[in-house]
């Protein structure tokens, strides 16, 4: 339809947008945080100049406030993705599963179920999860006594390892719909006609699912697990709304530290530092998560 | 279509975006009838932001040459430094920090303007207001650690520490489950931290950092480790706004503990008076140190130092000035907070009943003490507020040696955000 200069013209037109909002919204502000990395860079007072490699110096060194700052919300950073990940691709692929084997009227409802916890907005979410772990007279604190489970109330939210196991829970609830949902897609997509062959075999569940179900979807549960790697990294809303950072700033995530590092502490020089060692973690991370993949399939 | 071609579209793109946005001016705005246009900045999002929405509105349906375009946002601070406001209120303990950022300017002379003197002020107040070299903010008022207490539980407030452990022992004997008061782990615990320095006579500003590893101070601490794990006139491990929680629930045979009071924020006034109504009571917090202070916070409002425009600050002075009438202030008293302005203190005190808070916190300025005006207040407090407190309050068997560590710890801290100040 579209031949020669008038076909390059709307090649360039339809990819336009694209390149347009990528330059804005993404590579343009990269550039632009890695450039002001480089700068003492004060939210009040401006820019105060070029500095090198300071600010990268100065949260790298051991003592220095912003080394605690950076090391600290690393560390719980790095902590809840260990936590987090295995129960929020595990979880998510048993619901996909078992909505799988449902009678097909059946599949919408449980769908719709398990992913509307998604659609709600982590104000909601974190309003929900302080009313049920409130340590004093709480929901959750009020059914374990009664059934007998504990003696005296926990607190939930003040004490570890309480509080992380709270914003797991908080967490899996609200989130969890959407693996699901990409799990469910994958599952469908695998051919009906392996599962028939495998029964003639006298393959059992397990074996089926081993043997035929989980070399279909891989490819896709890789892809979760990379998107949830990424963003238990970015945790942020519920530690900031259950638990404030506490008990004694233990759940305080790394971007909580790099947002108090620019909004509280004006250095927006060393929070623009901090996300892109931040970054290169994470790519560090998902690299090694690729490699392995691939060292796998090989 | 060319490589240069397609450059040419992305930075004409951004040459357009770059035009869309609003530069910032020091120039007079102004509105289509001709009003100038003063804009102010405020946190007020809570039930006290409808109170000053009426001043300013008031103030704009007065008007013929000036109109105030009254901004109330959560992260005001934040926009506040990003963006282009005349006005902006500010926290009495971040006063000194917006000097030093050169965020904001003298304000002598725009309420000399306005007919506002010093004198009009507590001296609470002012010394909130009042920095080195000069007059920075307009104090709006103080809002100090308020006591609230259930009538049906105790008929008089307590004055004292000794008042309040004879109060826990009579609750106790009752129901296991009461308890004189709650001590929170996190939330309000600057304003109790500070509170008990102020009446132990601790003076924690050392230059221009926060000293907190002093002996003295140690003592005064283990005060709310001793409340809960000796005394016992606190429930243990409350959390965060446990104070107040806990005032608010009702006691359930070993699932739910109440409180007979609470030292706490005012702005937990509307909620506590909604469910207790007539029986909640509101007094001065009681003395728990060696001697009677109290401490709090403040709203102050400050001059943006990019306001040069002659005009504009003849509006703002025109704006302070209907602000600061005892007609128009009282609204902010209605709105749960104590003016330190007083003429309008005289108007509280002749209607006691309804300004109910706003009166009882008014006691409070005569043995207030204010924030140490220190770089960063909030920074420099950060490690004392998020952990030190927590670990007193929540460790059965934390020594004063433990604390000493943790409050040398926190000094150091605070000593690094103090060396992050502008050079003067």
């Amino acid at each position: 339809m579209y031949k020669g200069a008038s076909h390059k013209i709307w090649s360039v037109l339809m990819v336009s947008p694209f390149v347009i909002f990528f330059l804005l919204f993404w590579l343009l502000p990269l550039a632009f945080g890695a450039w002001i990395s480089l700068h003492n860079w004060n939210i009040s007072s401006g820019n105060l100049g070029f500095i090198g490699i300071e600010n990268y110096k100065s949260i790298l060194t051991p003592g220095t406030l912003y080394y605690d700052l950076f090391i600290n919300g690393l560390k719980n950073t790095l902590y809840f993705v260990v936590i987090s990940v295995p129960p929020l691709v595990l979880i998510s692929l048993a619901l996909a599963l078992i909505i799988d084997n449902l009678p097909e009227k059946f599949k919408p409802v449980y769908r719709t179920i398990f992913f509307i916890s998604y659609s709600i907005s982590v104000t909601a979410v974190s309003a929900i999860f302080l009313w049920l772990f409130n340590g004093n007279g709480g929901y959750v604190n009020n059914v374990l006594e009664s059934i007998g489970i504990i003696s005296e109330p926990i607190n939930w939210l003040g004490e570890q390892p309480y509080a992380w196991v709270t914003i797991l829970i908080a967490t899996v609830w609200w989130t969890i719909g959407f693996n699901m949902m990409l799990f469910i897609n994958a599952l469908d997509e695998v051919d009906g006609s392996l599962y028939e062959a495998a029964d003639l075999d006298g393959a059992g569940a397990f074996s089926k699912f081993v043997s035929v179900t989980w070399p279909q979807i891989r490819n896709v549960a890789f892809f979760i697990l990379i998107m949830t790697v990424i963003a238990s990294f970015n945790l942020y809303g519920q530690t900031r709304l259950i638990t404030a950072g506490g008990p004694e700033q233990s759940t305080n995530s790394l971007i909580m530290n790099i947002q108090t590092s620019v909004f509280s502490m004006n250095q927006l020089g060393i929070g623009s530092a901090m996300a892109i060692i931040m970054g290169f973690i994470m790519m560090l991370i998902i690299g090694f998560q690729y490699w392995i993949s691939y060292r796998n399939k090989e | 279509m060319k490589l240069t071609k397609l450059l040419a579209l992305v930075v004409s793109v951004f040459l357009l975006l770059a035009g869309c946005s609003s530069g910032s001016s020091s120039d007079s705005e102004k509105t289509k009838d001709g009003k100038i246009k003063i804009s102010f900045i405020n946190g007020f999002t809570g039930g006290d932001g409808a109170y000053m929405k009426k001043i300013t509105e008031a103030f704009n349906a007065s008007q013929d040459k000036y109109v105030v375009t009254e901004l109330q946002e959560k992260d005001h601070y934040t926009k506040f430094k990003s963006g282009d406001y005349d006005l902006v209120v500010v926290h009495g303990n971040n006063l000194e920090t917006y000097k030093q950022d050169g965020l904001i300017q003298d304000i002598g002379p725009v309420i000399k303007k306005a007919g506002i003197k010093e004198s009009d002020f507590h001296q609470a107040g002012l010394d909130i207001a009042k920095l080195e070299g000069g007059m920075y903010a307009v104090p709006l008022d103080i809002h100090p650690l308020t006591m609230f207490y259930n009538k049906d539980l105790t008929a008089e407030a307590p004055k004292t520490y000794e008042d309040l452990k004879a109060l826990n022992t009579k609750l106790q004997a009752e129901n296991k489950d009461t308890y004189a008061l709650g001590v929170p782990s996190s939330g309000l615990v600057e304003f109790y931290m500070l509170m008990i320095a102020a009446q132990n006579g601790v003076e924690l500003k050392d230059g221009e950092k926060l000293n907190f590893a002093q002996e003295k101070y140690a003592d005064a601490l283990m005060q709310f480790h001793d409340m809960i794990w000796k005394d016992k006139v606190s429930p243990a491990k409350l959390g965060l706004d446990g104070e107040f929680q806990t005032f608010m629930k009702e006691a359930k045979e070993g699932k739910a503990y109440q409180t007979a009071v609470a030292l706490t924020g005012p702005w937990f006034y509307g909620a506590a008076k909604e469910k207790y109504g007539d029986k909640l009571g509101v007094a001065p917090i009681p003395q728990i140190g060696s001697e009677l202070a109290s401490y709090g916070n403040a709203h102050t409002i400050a001059l943006s130092a990019k306001v040069e425009d002659d005009q504009v600050k003849e509006g703002i002075a025109e704006y302070l000035k209907f602000m600061f009438t005892p007609e128009n202030l009282l609204n902010w008293a209605e709105g749960g907070q104590a003016p330190v302005h007083l003429a309008t203190l005289e108007k509280i005190e002749a209607d006691q009943e309804k300004y109910q808070i706003a009166y009882q916190n008014s006691k409070q300025f005569e043995n207030y003490v204010n924030p140490p005006q220190v770089y960063q207040f909030g920074e420099q407090m950060r490690y004392m507020n998020e952990s030190v407190f927590g670990k007193l309050v929540t460790t059965e068997n934390f020594t004063k040696k433990d604390l000493m560590k943790e409050l040398e710890k926190a000094s150091k801290t605070a000593e690094q955000i103090a060396k992050t100040a502008p050079q003067k």
